[in-house]
Order: C-alpha cells, then sequence, then structure tokens
C-alpha cells in the first residue's frame, strides 16, 4: 500500500536502475528483509566490534528509523541517542564523518552529558555515516563492550561498508516506511510508529504544535527515565492522558 | 623489520587516503590517480595503469603513473588482447612474473612491454559484487612474480576504489532515492501523527482511524499524506472527516450499494 498517489513516489518500483544497481545486496524486490541483520551483520563480521545497528533519518532530524541490527543492545543505543538527541551518532550525523570513541568511560562527559548518564557501561562506540551523494542519510552505530580502536584499514573498511550499505538501507527503509502494515521487530523497530501517533494524541490534548508535542514526549520519558516509545505506549493505551495537567 | 613497519604505516595511510576521497565530496580523477600512485609506490613495481570500462562497456585507460605504462596499456586496448584485458574478460587477477615467456598469447603486449623495459606484469581486476569494472595493472622491470602479500595488498586498495568508482555513479540517482527517502519518511510520521489527532478527539483505536483517513483520502481524491498533513497542522478539523465519513455511509444504506 502506497503512502501517498504521487506518481514515482515511495512504491514506485519500476525504476529500471534497481535491478541493474551492483551495489544492492538486499534489493527489496527481491524478497529479502534486512530485519534478520542482513544488512548489519558484516560489520559485526568483519571488524572487532560486538553489535551493529543501521539506522536512516530525514534532514530535520525527527525522522527516524531503525532499520537492521545484529542484537538488540545495537538497536536500543541508536535509538536512545535519537531519544535524548545526543551521543556520537548525533555527532556522526551532523558532521557526515565517522565519530569514534574508543573508550567510552573515559570520552569527556561534556561531549554528550545525557547520553554519558543514561547509557549502560560499554567499551567503545563508533558512528559511521551512511553516505548517498552529497546527503548523509542515516548512520551505522558500533559498539564494543571492551575499549578499544578501529586500526586504519578497519575505519576504511567501516567506511567502505558503510557506503555499500547506504543504498540498500534506503530502499528498504523507502518500503518499510511505506507499508501502512509494518510489522517492527526489536532488532528494526523500524520508526516506533507509535511515538508518532502519541505526538498526534497530545497535540489535541494539550493543543500543541507537533514539535512541541514530542518534545513534551521526550521531556516526560527523561524525566521518569523511562523509554520514549514505552511512554509512548501509554499515551497510545490511554493511560496516560494530558488533559488533565496543567 | 624496521622496513617492515615504515611499510605498514605508509600503507595504513593509503588507506586512509583513500578513504579520505570516498567520504568528502571526491574528485573521480583524483580517487584514480591516488589509487595507481599510491600502489605503485607502496608494491615492489615501477609503474601502474588504471583502465575502466565505459558506458559501453569498453576498456579505457583512465590512469597512468608514467608514459612507458600509458604506451603499453593503450598498445593493449588497440590489439584487444592482453593480461589487463584477460583479467577484466574473467574477473580473475592475472599474474606475468616473465612477459618473455608469454609466447604467443598477447605477441602485440609482449614486444610493447619489452619496448618499454618491463619485464613481469600484474593485472588486479576491479569488481564488486560480481561486477568487473576494470583493472589496475602493476608493472616491473624485473622479471619476478609479485609477492602474494603484494597481490592482496593491491586487491584491497582496488576494492576501496571500487567503491568509490560505483558510489560515484550511483550519485545522479541516489539524489533521486535521497529526495524518496525524505519523503516516505516524513509521510509515516505525518499518518501516525494524524492517526493520533483523530484518535484523540473521537472514541476511535488507531486502525479505524487509519481506515477513517484512508476513506477520506480516497472519496475526495486528496492524497493521504495530505490529508494526514492538514490534520495535524490543524487546518482541516476532525469534524470534517466524521461528518463526510457519516454522509457517505448513510447514503450506502439508502439503496442497495456494496456494504463493505
Amino acid at each position: 500500500m502506497s503512502l501517498d498517489d504521487t506518481p514515482g513516489s515511495v512504491e514506485d518500483g519500476s525504476n529500471p536502475q534497481d535491478d541493474s544497481n551492483p551495489q544492492d545486496g538486499s534489493n527489496p524486490q527481491d524478497g529479502s528483509n534486512p530485519q534478520d541483520g542482513s544488512l548489519a551483520d558484516p560489520f559485526v563480521e568483519l571488524l572487532p566490534v560486538d553489535g551493529a545497528a543501521i539506522s536512516v533519518v530525514g534532514s530535520n532530524g525527527n525522522e527516524h528509523a531503525t532499520i537492521s541490527s545484529s542484537d538488540e543492545v545495537a538497536a536500543r543505543l541508536a535509538e536512545l541517542q535519537f531519544e535524548l538527541g545526543e551521543g556520537p551518532h548525533w555527532e556522526c550525523l551532523r558532521s557526515g564523518v565517522p565519530v569514534l570513541v574508543d573508550n567510552v568511560a573515559t570520552s569527556s562527559p561534556e561531549r554528550w552529558p545525557i547520553f554519558a548518564a543514561t547509557v549502560d557501561p560499554l567499551g567503545a562506540l563508533f558512528s559511521i555515516p551512511l553516505i548517498m551523494g552529497a546527503a548523509t542519510i542515516g548512520g551505522v552505530d558500533l559498539y564494543r563492550r571492551q575499549p578499544g580502536r578501529l586500526s586504519p584499514s578497519e575505519q576504511v573498511k567501516a567506511v567502505s561498508l558503510a557506503v555499500a550499505a547506504a543504498g540498500p538501507a534506503a530502499r528498504w527503509a523507502i518500503k518499510s516506511a511505506a507499508d501502512d502494515g509494518y510489522f517492527p521487530t526489536p532488532g528494526a523497530p523500524e520508526m516506533r510508529r507509535e511515538i508518532h501517533q502519541a505526538t498526534g494524541m497530545l497535540l489535541v490534548q494539550l493543543d500543541l504544535t507537533a514539535t512541541e508535542a514530542l518534545a513534551r514526549l521526550r521531556g516526560i520519558a527523561f524525566a521518569t527515565n523511562r523509554p520514549l516509545h514505552d511512554v509512548a505506549h501509554d499515551v497510545v493505551e490511554g493511560r496516560l492522558k494530558f488533559t488533565d495537567t496543567p | 623489520m624496521q622496513e617492515q613497519d615504515s611499510r605498514e604505516v605508509r600503507l595504513s595511510a593509503a588507506f586512509v587516503k583513500l578513504a579520505d576521497t570516498l567520504i568528502a565530496d571526491y574528485d573521480m580523477v583524483d580517487l584514480l590517480d591516488t589509487l595507481v600512485t599510491e600502489c605503485t609506490a607502496l608494491l615492489d613495481v615501477n609503474a601502474g595503469g588504471l583502465m575502466i570500462a565505459d558506458a559501453r562497456g569498453e576498456l579505457q585507460l583512465v590512469a597512468s603513473t608514467s608514459e612507458q605504462a600509458d604506451f603499453v596499456e593503450v598498445n593493449q586496448l588497440n590489439a584487444g588482447a592482453g593480461p589487463c584485458l584477460d583479467c577484466f574478460a574473467t574477473g580473475v587477477a592475472v599474474s606475468v612474473a616473465d612477459i618473455n615467456d608469454t609466447g604467443d598469447n598477447w605477441p602485440a603486449f609482449r614486444v610493447a612491454a619489452a619496448s618499454q623495459g618491463f619485464k613481469a606484469m600484474h593485472a588486479t581486476p576491479m569488481r564488486l559484487r560480481g561486477q568487473i569494472i576494470g583493472t589496475m595493472n602493476l608493472f616491473s622491470v624485473r622479471a619476478e612474480q609479485i609477492s602474494d602479500r603484494d597481490i592482496t595488498v593491491a586487491q584491497a586498495l582496488a576494492d576501496v576504489a571500487t567503491i568509490g568508482i560505483l558510489q560515484e555513479r550511483n550519485i545522479r540517482d541516489s539524489s533521486i532515492l535521497t529526495e524518496q527517502l525524505e519523503r516516505a519518511l516524513s509521510s509515516r510520521i505525518l499518518i501516525e501523527q494524524a492517526k493520533g489527532v483523530m484518535a484523540a478527539a473521537s472514541s476511535m483505536d488507531m486502525d479505524e482511524a487509519f481506515s477513517t483517513l484512508r476513506n477520506f483520502s480516497r472519496n475526495n481524491n486528496i492524497s493521504l499524506r495530505a490529508v494526514a498533513e492538514s490534520l495535524v497542522k490543524r487546518t482541516l478539523p476532525v469534524s470534517t472527516i466524521m461528518q463526510d465519513t457519516r454522509a457517505r455511509a448513510q447514503k450506502q444504506h439508502t439503496p442497495s450499494g456494496p456494504a463493505k
């Protein structure tokens, strides 16, 4: 089911380039589905890291979908940084260059104070941009349980893998975003649609704009130390209402 | 040992240099030039050339480190035969330890190489997932087999450059893809938000909210995204959609319309 009726829009899979694209390791049209981690796994196989998650983003930063990860820890790390609005993930997306944190414990907490205070202890974090043409369309978040660096040739490997993953990631994200019945998995929570549903409910209940409503949700999540999608779930289920709050 | 170390350092530096060209807004000619120059400097060879297939699938010489290499490469292309062309055709590296010993395999190439003082060569395929886009060719003035180690390094450097070339070829397509991605993500967010708006302003659950929105969009010939956007921006009141839905349901009830 297409999202809208614009000709040539998201669901238009008739582009002949799709079939001939040599980088397209997981062409959505051939039925492969990176929800199983197939896009993220090569990073773990070929680099000294314990997990990898692949997320795509829109240009204003509010659109975010984690579409493939090697494990749930990796997916959650990407998501947590999205929710908090800071961390190596964001630095990477903003700058378009890899951000390598060899030792999270000794990295300066002023750089990402909330993330540093929230994240469970872990060794190293590396964020590699997904670049298409001139645009950064997302990032690959890699983590290590033990501190340690990526050697220059491993860095190149990471960047090369990310270059090769960008096309398939974008194509899959377009396909899944267009799917009205997308079924999220723990490793591929995608856009966490309930967050946006809750945003819509909140903007009615509190007479806010969508941007303000999402900020309010984020604030509640942070203040109550809960994942944003949990808070959103409560709003959608009607357990959390805002009509009577000051 | 000292030599080994400094080679490692130079090798790392070469990879970083290539990676930089991949990340930055790079120039393709620079990338190819960097590749063949770094490779020639790092490995125990004297010259190098790079051939890339054009849009028609025919190899063209795009970079070389010396006029001698240039001569031999162009000669192979003109003759339509040589180790570089074999490498391109098969996708497998071709190593020639002594060009003089190649007999009648590639006579024109043998003569051309000899005239420029080259005794050995190694052709590395530039390929990614089955697609071969060209070859990188290294020439030596000594008749000796290139080491396995050098073969691996040459292939690794060629692989990075190959990704860069394919990436560059995809840039035009990727601007379209980037727009589609942007639109797909923002449409999805608007639709989910609109479902929330509908649910909060009525007693519907999210599924009912969605089908109501979709029916309204179809019946009024407005895209779902546009309906969602005006709901979220509050320029379209929920009541308008509810009234429209009720009116259509009543109309369907009276005659024997196809009930859903």
